[in-house]
């Protein structure tokens, strides 16, 4: 049901790129979430990994009081160089279905293909990995650039959730 | 009437109306401001009804499933102080204000905001000490395990009644163990990989020297409050001491700077009670086959001593999953020291006992350690999961529990008694080790056993041959023994591969005395009094040589040295005007007697030596 035909272009934002070109990548974080803010620098290391293969990027900031200035402060404090944007309409946020920061959606020709968590890493209160065993994002974006047949999936992200925020 | 009064009782157990001024705010002003608010290691604050809005979900799932507040104990299985657990009460009434839309509530029932002191929370400490540089921690990656070297460098030896640490750097550091380095020996390995420190999940120093096991916790976690140890306690910190930061520090997604300080509370008063710390461990069984969900690991130890409990320290890696400890008392009775579930290595922790458990001589403690080394458990660090087996680093186990351990009999200082019951105990589970044979060695010399020392000498040189401490320990019993002979040609052995260390002079000296070999001795004490010229033992042995030998002036020599070092020694004073006499030289004789009599006014020889130069003076005058 989730990853039924979602056209980008009913939104009006300019700095959005056109999605039937390119597959675009949304990240929505929180600047006050420590597990968003833990996986900044994954975010930041796939955007370097696939942004020159084709795939454009946007930070989404999904808090509503979030100043222009406190979320540049926040990018630059946790040195992110992907594009950022603020939703404080929650539109991509509705777009996505996005429910947790941090969590990924991922569009190709206007179609949601994935969303959900960006590795296993982060699980649950409590459980937790060392490290992550299974690189769920890099593994859509990897077929992406292949070229091979997508599935549409979804997995679930741990976090914060989008919906306490007021 | 019945169901008249089933309403009744069942109105208080319904929801109700749960306010965020009325039920919310105490929960959060006791169990989560201490560590959420500005500054703290909380990653965002919940001191407002706007905070708390913020992350509503959060609070009911991290409360519910016990994530938050970190309390790992199972309740019921020992009574500790300060426990931040939440009641299920509480915990129901947070996902009740939740679902009941979050409501404010009136203002009117708001308590009063808590109230943090700034800064060291024990006011301002006597000395500070911070790392020297900072240690740069990643933005990303695993969790590190660091440990760090903080010199001292005190003059004396002084005594602490509290240790604060200060990480510096809240958001990154999880939890910190303060280790005490006698005799400095891990600044080797500082700096190696070219940042300050050395890695690790666990620091093992060694100490050689007096016995003096450590005593005290010393732990930081985020949200407490320096623990001051009461007055008749206190910590000892000898002038060689170096403390240890064991830090375990979690990457925030930007690269973070930690550079941790310590304030140190004097006190001058020494202590009078002597708590040790304690290790249950088998880490010598630990070797996890891939898949194994129930490893289980055990260790007990029987008291030998009557004891009080006062704190434990549970400790695993990653696949730790269930730890207990218990104590089984000699009428067959079990007291539960702790139960952890569902073990997290981000919450470790020292907990301090409410009231100090008294256990009799004879209560066997006993503690079992469950890991799971499945794929299924989340926090295994090896995909696919792989044998895994004892060790510091964080990829290997540990399974350890400390108690802090107060023997209580009067006479005597327990911590000997306790010493030997774990060496013992160790030698039943490691028949070959070298630290369980040397340390028993070393207790019986100091009981003045030396028969008894003799054979765990030897056992532990068998399972090390080239230890210098160890064989130079063993000629010190073998002499203690009476058996000189011996003792020559172990030191003989010692000197030909270790000519520098000043012990095996100072021993052969000894061993030669005991042989009749004066002149030899005379030269080994002198080797040894080149590089340990502040012994005043080794000056009044070499005295003695040469009183015996008539060499009175080389006597008096040496025991002004041993003057200088024990200026108010009695005994030395008699023996120095004794040798001034033999040389003739009375006027400095009767005022070394006299000196000795200001120091021991009623010493019968030093009177009878004194009478005897007067007379002596008194007929020359003649």
């Amino acid at each position: 049901m989730w990853f039924t035909v979602l056209l980008l272009a009913g939104l009006q934002i300019n700095s959005l790129p056109d999605p039937g070109t390119k597959p675009l990548v949304l990240f929505f974080i929180r600047a006050d979430c420590p597990v968003s803010n833990r996986y900044a620098p994954v975010m930041e290391h796939l955007y370097e990994a696939f942004h020159e293969k084709g795939i454009d990027f946007r930070l989404i900031y999904v808090e509503r009081d979030l100043t222009q200035a406190r979320m540049e402060a926040h990018r630059h404090e946790y040195g992110y160089s992907i594009p950022a944007l603020n939703d404080p309409e929650r539109r991509y946020v509705q777009l996505a279905h996005a429910q947790m920061t941090p969590e990924a959606a991922v569009f190709v020709q206007g179609k949601l293909v994935y969303r959900g968590r960006i590795d296993d890493r982060y699980l649950d209160y409590g459980k937790t990995r060392p490290e992550a065993s299974r690189h769920d994002l890099e593994d859509v974006l990897s077929e992406i650039v292949a070229r091979k047949t997508l599935h549409p999936r979804e997995t679930k992200a741990f976090g914060c959730a989008i919906a306490d925020l007021p | 009437m019945k169901w008249w009064l089933a309403i009744c009782l069942g109105l208080p157990l319904a929801a109700g109306n749960v306010t965020f001024d009325k039920d919310i705010a105490p929960i959060l002003y006791q169990s989560c401001a201490p560590c959420h608010r500005p500054g703290e290691a909380g990653p965002f604050s919940l001191l407002s009804y706007a905070d708390a809005r913020k992350h509503a979900s959060q609070l009911v799932a991290a409360t519910a499933r016990r994530f938050m507040p970190p309390w790992p104990p199972e309740p019921g299985y020992g009574d500790f102080a300060d426990p931040r657990r939440l009641s299920d009460r509480q915990i129901r009434t947070i996902a009740d204000w939740v679902r009941q839309g979050e409501p404010e509530g009136n203002a009117a029932d708001l308590p009063p905001a808590p109230h943090f002191a700034e800064g060291w929370q024990l006011g301002p400490p006597d000395l500070v000490v911070r790392m020297p540089m900072p240690f740069t921690l990643p933005a990303s990656g695993v969790d590190v395990f660091r440990n760090f070297v903080i010199p001292l460098n005190l003059r004396e030896t002084r005594y602490i009644r509290a240790i604060e640490l200060r990480p510096g750097n809240k958001r990154i550091v999880h939890h910190a163990n303060i280790v005490i380095d006698h005799g400095r020996t891990l600044r080797s390995q500082d700096g190696a990989d070219g940042q300050p420190g050395f890695p690790g999940m666990d620091v093992i120093t060694q100490s050689v020297g007096e016995f003096d096991p450590d005593s005290h916790f010393l732990f930081w976690k985020p949200g407490t409050v320096p623990y001051e140890e009461p007055p008749d306690m206190s910590l000892r910190l000898d002038p060689d001491t170096d403390l240890i930061f064991n830090l375990h520090l979690q990457p925030s997604g930007k690269p973070e700077q930690v550079q941790p300080s310590v304030g140190i509370y004097f006190t001058s008063q020494p202590p009078t009670r002597f708590p040790m710390l304690v290790q249950l461990e088998h880490d010598g069984d630990l070797d996890i086959p891939p898949g194994a969900t129930q490893f289980t690991v055990t260790d007990h130890l029987v008291l030998p001593v009557d004891a009080q409990v006062l704190g434990i320290y549970p400790h695993a890696h990653y696949l730790g999953k269930r730890i207990e400890a218990w104590a089984t008392l000699p009428d067959g009775s079990r007291r539960w020291l702790i139960r952890i579930l569902d073990w997290n290595i981000n919450w470790q922790a020292v907990y301090m006992y409410r009231e100090p458990i008294a256990l009799p001589k004879g209560t066997r403690l006993e503690m079992r350690i469950t890991y799971d080394n499945s794929a299924s458990n989340p926090r295994n660090p090896n995909h696919p999961p792989k044998r895994v087996r004892g060790g510091n680093r964080s990829e290997d186990e540990m399974g350890h529990v400390w108690l802090q351990l107060l023997p209580t009999q009067p006479d005597g200082d327990g911590r000997m008694a306790l010493q030997e019951a774990l060496m013992r105990r160790r030698l039943e589970k490691y028949p070959a080790d070298f630290v369980g044979h040397y340390n028993l060695g070393a207790l019986m010399l100091t009981r003045d056993k030396p028969a008894e020392a003799i054979p765990f000498f030897e056992a532990a040189l068998k399972v090390k041959p080239g230890d210098v401490t160890a064989r130079n320990s063993l000629s010190a019993a073998l002499i203690a023994d009476n058996r000189p002979d011996a003792a020559v040609r172990e030191l003989r052995r010692v000197l030909q591969t270790d000519p520098r260390s000043p012990m095996p002079h100072y021993n052969l000296a000894r061993a030669l005395t005991l042989q009749g070999e004066l002149a030899g001795a005379a030269a080994e004490y002198k080797i040894y009094l080149e590089s340990q010229p502040d012994d005043a033992d080794a000056y009044l042995n070499l005295a003695r040589i040469y009183i015996e030998q008539k060499q009175y002036d080389s006597a008096v020599r040496n025991l002004r040295e041993a003057a200088r070092l024990r200026p108010t020694d009695s005994g030395v004073q008699i023996n120095l005007g004794a040798a001034l006499a033999m040389l003739g030289q009375m006027t400095s004789a009767v005022e070394a007697f006299e000196r000795a009599l200001v120091l021991d006014p009623g010493n019968q020889t030093a009177q009878a030596n004194l009478d005897a130069a007067k007379a002596e003076l008194a007929k020359r005058k003649n």
